[in-house]
């Protein structure tokens, strides 16, 4: 059996305001472990904020600073470089944001960063949508998924955040979930020792937002994963395409089974879902068949 | 400055950690740590800690691993080979691939302690108590070795020349090497037991004698009758009766005549019988009423008669004999069987127009042996030809035990073991009724369901090698081969640990809140199964009630089912340890 092997330092403290089951904060205990003392967080308003802060008591170990929602990337470019001007260029700074803050309102300001390539480590919490404000649509939701704005199921597919990052060129881009903490600790430690803008998409099963029972999170994102709904990858440069888990061994059905807001889909409404899995997956096959494999 | 640092915090930051918010009190439910029987361990008939043992071979502890299998079976190296491990049928993991091998395992332990010479740890303290055991086979080896380990007096009698009862004079050494039979009985003569060899209780008047002589008396004398079949006449030279056959084969003597031999039955004996002809040359053919599928033998005893040429008429059985010029006719039927609801039990319906013949130059049957219990008569009671126990094999005479084959219909080698380890805990509760105290677990076995299979990816059982088909025949030397060094590591690891903590850390770090603590090496009592761990491992958790908001995902990742659950309904915030 595979043990976990990260090494807890006690970065992120008991008594926040998670809900009971959140695996949010578990992968915020895992990342800001991973990053270390010299670091300071940048938060934008979301579960995250909520969850670091609740003044005048704080979660994390390291300094946070509450910035506003169109501007994680923006505010952490602001606070790296004020420390590069310090002449402190070791210390990490780490944005924390979640799909709202990232696919949608804080899509220019990250957009702005990676282009001009700053050095940060980006972490987008995607729930796939609005839950810290009771469960409302983002540009991440997927196709059908009920949320308090979608009533009757999404229209449209989820915004592929990582494809529009790789168009950016930028060194480092990673998924991972809570299904795998040694995935997600690995991914972290790489992208903390390359310098330029470094962005780590974690998928998050909200418990109350998806439907998902309070033990279930774990298990829902290793079936995420499993299903190939959401494929642990890095991509290198923008270019090159690795994927960690190589096989895709189930349908989606399990996957949709452990939550409520996908409960109503017709026969006909999965096997469309299904189609956009597949199609997903070869297409990232495709890319990693023609990456020239430099950092596997 | 940073956030935490309370006293020089300026107001422009927050002045404390989340930490003064208890968040435990969101808590409806909360996670206990508990140790809850193996399915292997609810269905190993000496009650082994198999979970445990497993474990600590998986960390190398192969002395510790001995030990713990030495508590229940001072036989780990027999058992090993021919135990019929209804532990490997309960096991867990047979739902995600194949059963763990415990029986390759259990061998491969016992083995070690062999080749290593291992040594059991001295015994405590005398006790002026003395019990006499009567019937040197497993049952009566058992009960003696774990009388001694409890300090009593042990004085043990065995109508043979050697001990060993059924293990030697009926289990042949392809199956059983002599060598390991020896060693494993010796190290428990070793202890300090008063053996009196080829004295035979004759009635019930030298048992009247040794109950008054000493404390107690535990009587396993087995069951050496063998049942007759009607039809055959037991008075010719061409019948044999098994039990004999396979004694004398113990001593290197052959009984047979003629080269076709027919053995009647389906269960070891008979086949044990059929594959020990066979490395005689001989020519042999098995005749059972069961269907191939449901004889009382192990499937891998069948597997293995047939790889070596035994032949086998299954479904039918014999109705008469005639003796020809060359060699006996057995007129023979086909018939339709149906198993009943306890072991040995069954009905037959025969198939009319299916008869057929067989001819051998001696019949050999093997269909069962019974309990000579008008030996006793007068003085113990007797129920359906055994002898009648109560709970605690106390026989209808106070102050006298009795188990294996003469006590139970259940006629395996470690049933026996387990018979003769309960007998020693009732002797010893009788004789000192204050310090034995008896074991309960009424705990349900953990289900597959408990356990999260995440952990584990697919790995095919290793499985032990056998000795090559052209050699097998050519004398009695033992068919399976023992587990390499990392054929056992790797087996070791395939084990689930159902319901007994592995210290893995899962709990630790999949809980969102850090209310699990790591207890440290010192804090834990010394319980066997907790002695080592690496550098940075948790030796035993406990939950912080202060900030555990219930959500259950420790228990959801715990691997082994060592965490459940429980309704809290209480206010209280003190740290509840593991047990």
């Amino acid at each position: 059996m595979e043990l976990i092997d990260y090494q807890d330092d006690g970065h992120f403290f008991s008594g926040h305001v998670a809900c009971a089951g959140c695996v949010e904060a578990l992968a915020l205990r895992v990342i800001l472990n991973t990053v270390g003392s010299d670091a300071m967080a940048v938060v934008a308003p979301s579960c995250s904020a909520v969850i670091c802060g609740g003044y005048p008591a704080s979660a994390l170990k390291i300094p946070v600073f509450h910035t506003t929602l169109e501007s994680a990337a923006a505010s952490a470019s602001g606070v790296k470089r004020g420390l590069v001007a310090q002449g402190k260029t070791e210390t990490t700074v780490v944005a924390l944001a979640g799909d709202g803050g990232t696919y949608d309102i804080g899509l220019q300001a990250l957009s702005s960063a990676a282009e001009r390539n700053e050095d940060i480590l980006y972490i987008c919490f995607d729930n796939e949508g609005y839950m810290n404000t009771g469960g409302q649509k983002s540009s991440s939701t997927p196709k059908s998924a009920v949320t308090g704005s979608t009533p009757a199921g999404k229209e449209t597919s989820k915004k592929n955040m990582v494809e529009i990052l790789a168009a950016h060129r930028i060194p480092y881009i990673a998924t991972t979930s809570p299904g795998d903490l040694n995935d997600m600790a690995a991914k972290v430690e790489k992208a903390k020792a390359i310098r330029g803008t470094k962005v780590i998409i974690v998928l998050i099963p909200c418990l109350a937002g998806w439907g998902v029972v309070d033990d279930g999170a774990v298990k829902t994102a290793r079936l995420a994963v499993d299903s190939g709904v959401f494929p642990l990858l890095e991509v290198f440069g923008g270019h090159d395409y690795v994927l960690n888990k190589t096989t895709k061994n189930q349908p989606i059905n399990d996957y949709l089974k452990q939550q409520k807001r996908y409960r109503h889909m017709s026969v006909e409404q999965i096997a469309s879902l299904q189609a956009e899995v597949d199609e997903q997956w070869q297409r990232i096959q495709k890319r990693v068949e023609v990456s020239s494999g430099f950092e596997a | 400055m940073v956030a935490t640092d309370k006293q020089q915090a300026s107001p422009l930051w927050t002045t404390t950690t989340s930490e003064v918010r208890l968040t435990g009190t969101w808590r409806e439910a909360k996670p206990d740590y508990h140790v809850a029987p193996s399915p292997c361990h609810g269905a190993c008939p000496v009650q082994g800690d198999i979970a445990s043992w497993i474990q600590q071979v998986s960390r190398s502890e192969y002395y510790g691993a001995w030990l713990t299998l030495m508590e229940n079976n001072p036989f780990p190296a027999i058992a090993g080979r021919i135990c019929h491990h209804p532990c490997e049928t309960a096991c867990n993991r047979q739902q995600l691939d194949e059963t763990v091998g415990i029986c390759s395992l259990e061998r491969f332990v016992g083995d070690m302690a062999l080749t290593q010479s291992w040594a059991l740890p001295a015994i405590k303290q005398d006790d002026d108590c003395s019990v006499a055991i009567v019937g040197g086979g497993p049952a009566g080896l058992s009960c003696a070795y774990q009388l001694r380990r409890r300090g009593f007096k042990v004085a043990l009698y065995e109508a043979r020349d050697q001990l060993g009862g059924l293990m030697r004079y009926g289990i042949p050494s392809y199956r059983l090497d002599r060598a390991i039979l020896d060693a494993e009985i010796e190290r428990i003569i070793d202890l300090g037991i008063d053996l009196h060899l080829e004295v035979e209780l004759q009635d019930q008047a030298a048992l009247k004698r040794l109950h008054k002589e000493y404390d107690a008396v535990y009587l396993a004398t087995g069951a050496s009758q063998s049942k007759n079949l009607p039809m055959l006449d037991y008075q010719q030279p061409w019948v044999l009766d098994s039990a004999a056959f396979l004694a004398a084969m113990s001593h290197g003597q052959n009984m047979l005549l003629g080269e076709r031999i027919l053995v009647i039955g389906g269960g070891s004996a008979a086949i044990d019988t059929a594959r020990s002809a066979r490395r005689l040359g001989k020519a042999v053919t098995i005749l059972a009423l069961e269907p191939e599928h449901l004889l009382p033998a192990q499937t891998i005893e069948v597997t293995e008669a047939l790889e070596e040429g035994v032949e086998f008429v299954c479904g039918a059985m014999m109705q008469s004999t005639q003796v020809k010029d060359k060699g006996v006719q057995l007129h023979c039927v086909k018939v339709d069987f149906s198993a009943g609801a306890e072991r040995g039990e069954f009905a037959i319906d025969v198939l009319t127009g299916s008869e057929f013949n067989l001819v051998a130059d001696t019949v050999i049957p093997a269909i069962g042996q019974q309990v000579d219990m008008d030996r006793w008569a007068g003085l113990l009671a007797a129920d359906q030809g055994l002898a009648q126990t109560d709970q605690g094999w106390q026989t209808s005479c106070r102050g006298i035990f009795a188990g294996g084959d003469m006590a139970s219909m259940d006629r395996f080698v470690t049933h026996a073991v387990g018979m003769g380890k309960q007998a020693a805990q009732a002797i010893s509760h009788y004789l000192r009724p204050h310090t034995e105290v008896a074991q309960v677990k009424t705990e349900k076995p953990v289900g597959f369901e408990a356990i999260n299979s995440y952990y584990y990816p697919i790995s095919k059982r290793q499985k032990q090698k056998q000795t090559e088909l052209e050699t097998r025949l050519d004398g009695f030397s033992e068919v399976q081969q023992a587990l390499s060094d990392h054929g056992a590591m790797i087996e070791a690891g395939r084990c689930f640990s159902c319901g007994t903590c592995t210290y893995c850390d899962n709990c630790f770090y999949h809980c969102p809140d850090m209310a699990i603590t790591k207890l440290a090496t010192s804090e834990i009592d010394g319980s066997p199964n907790r002695a080592q761990s690496g550098p940075s491992r948790g030796i035993g958790y406990s939950i912080k009630s202060d900030y555990c908001k219930g959500c259950g995902l420790c228990v959801a990742e715990c691997p082994t089912g060592s965490i459940i659950m429980r309704e809290d309904t209480g206010c209280s915030t003190k740290q509840e340890s593991c047990s």
